[in-house]
């Protein structure tokens, strides 16, 4: 349990630093420690989930130099949230999961942006939402899907080897 | 209720660490996680910096290999055309030499190119790209700009087979140029030709003479070159003694010939150098 904590948090991380740079497209770059937040949260459950999101987030925000604390309140949510409703909902199938991933990008953004407005963030929400936001979740979202399908044949591959 | 436990206490935790920060004092919150954070990013950074080298190493090799391959083409696309320019210019002199004879000869001839060869030692022919339509005759000679070639053995549609001297079923009427002895050319299984018959009071003949055809049999014109004496074979009390001869033409790199279609009563020997040597 704790080698895959380790692994999700510093993979992300390494993910985030290594390749979102060259995934980059248009300017817009994919958050990569979310998506592995998210499909990680699906896999083992909400307490793994939230503790991934708040040390991945906390990882974030010291690299980015903003304020502690923001994006591993957001994403330590998110991972609670989507790890819950994993066992209640049928995330579980990747055709939710792909505009899932995308909706959590969005949802996430609305709750570091409500509350880096306590703290007078001076970014307009339209474009925020127009030139950030968005994009980023359709790339989060793309980027989600093959990640799933490459999951999902990797458990196939597994499956037919056992 | 452990999950609500667990993010009640992240939930706290972040938003203490947002109150710490707002409340001025960030830097020692900051500085605690800086603690734990700066090694990871430093690690991360290190990593990062490894793969962007390996990435761009990857890169510059594969350049490298694209450009080094192009070169190769390239080179080998050069070689092919330097080849071609020498054969081209190897051609043009081989088919310059040939009209040169041709125009020299006194008789009316044909060319042909060599579209076949058989050298098995049982048989030794050539054929050519003349046959029935072109009004070739079995017996026809055939010589290049050194010499005898042989004579047509076969005229088909298209093509005519070619008997050429080193085979061991050809004979030719020949004398030797300096002694004027004259004797029988016949081939040989090894791929070289004798000088057969030759009259013992007639010799003196020595390695290196030339030998042409005689023109006595009505098939070869008088004075072709055929080949160069190599060694002779005197047995003494033989009536008649031979001499190996190696042909004036090599068989296996000719690749055009003249047919000889007019009157075979000539002497060809102006048409050839003094010496045979082509």
């Amino acid at each position: 349990m704790k080698t895959v904590f380790l692994l999700t948090v510093f993979g992300g991380g390494l993910a985030h630093a290594t390749l979102a740079p060259a995934l980059r497209i248009a300017d817009v770059a994919p958050d990569i420690p979310l998506i592995v937040v998210v499909l990680l949260a699906l896999r083992r459950g909400p307490e793994f989930g939230c503790a991934a999101g708040f040390a991945a987030g906390l990882l974030q925000d010291a690299a980015a130099g903003g304020l502690l604390g923001v994006q591993a309140l957001t994403k330590a949510l998110v991972g609670f949230g989507i790890g819950a409703a994993a066992g209640r909902l049928a995330v579980t199938q990747p055709l939710v999961q792909v505009p899932g991933l995308v909706l959590l990008t969005i949802a996430e953004a609305l709750v570091r942006f409500t509350l880096l407005q306590m703290f007078r963030f001076p970014a307009p929400f339209g474009e925020l939402m127009a030139y950030v936001v968005v994009p980023q979740a359709l790339y989060n979202g793309f980027l989600g899907a093959v990640l799933v399908f490459a999951l999902a044949w990797s458990d196939s591959l597994k499956e037919r080897a056992s | 209720m452990r999950g609500v436990l667990v993010l009640g206490t992240v939930v706290a935790a972040c938003l203490l660490l947002l109150t710490v920060q707002t409340r001025g004092r960030s830097t020692p919150a900051a500085d605690v996680l800086a603690l734990f954070t700066t090694p990871v990013q430093s690690a991360l950074a290190k990593v990062n910096r490894a793969a962007v080298n390996i990435w761009s190493t990857y890169l510059d090799w594969k350049n490298v290999r694209a450009e080094n391959r192009r070169l190769r083409d390239e080179n080998q696309h050069l070689r092919v055309e330097s080849l071609q320019v020498s054969e081209t210019a190897t051609e043009n002199q081989r088919l310059r030499r040939l009209l040169g004879l041709q125009e020299r000869l006194p008789l009316s001839t044909l060319s042909a190119e060599i579209i076949a060869r058989e050298w098995g030692g049982w048989v030794r022919s050539l054929t050519v790209n003349r046959g029935r339509g072109d009004r070739i005759s079995r017996l026809t000679a055939v010589i290049s700009p050194e010499g005898l070639i042989g004579r047509v053995i076969e005229v088909r549609s298209g093509a005519s087979i070619i008997q050429v001297l080193t085979d061991p079923a050809s004979t030719v009427g020949a004398h030797v140029v300096r002694t004027r002895t004259s004797g029988i050319v016949e081939g040989d299984p090894r791929g070289t030709m004798r000088l057969k018959y030759m009259a013992r009071e007639g010799g003196g003949i020595q390695v290196g003479d030339l030998v042409v055809t005689a023109g006595a049999g009505g098939v070869f014109p008088r004075g072709i070159p055929v080949g160069r004496v190599r060694a002779i074979d005197d047995r003494g009390s033989a009536l008649f003694h031979y001499a190996v001869l190696t042909p004036v033409v090599d068989f296996a790199r000719v690749d055009e010939v003249l047919l000889l279609t007019g009157d075979t009563r000539h002497d060809l020997a102006a048409a050839f150098p003094a010496d045979g040597g082509g």
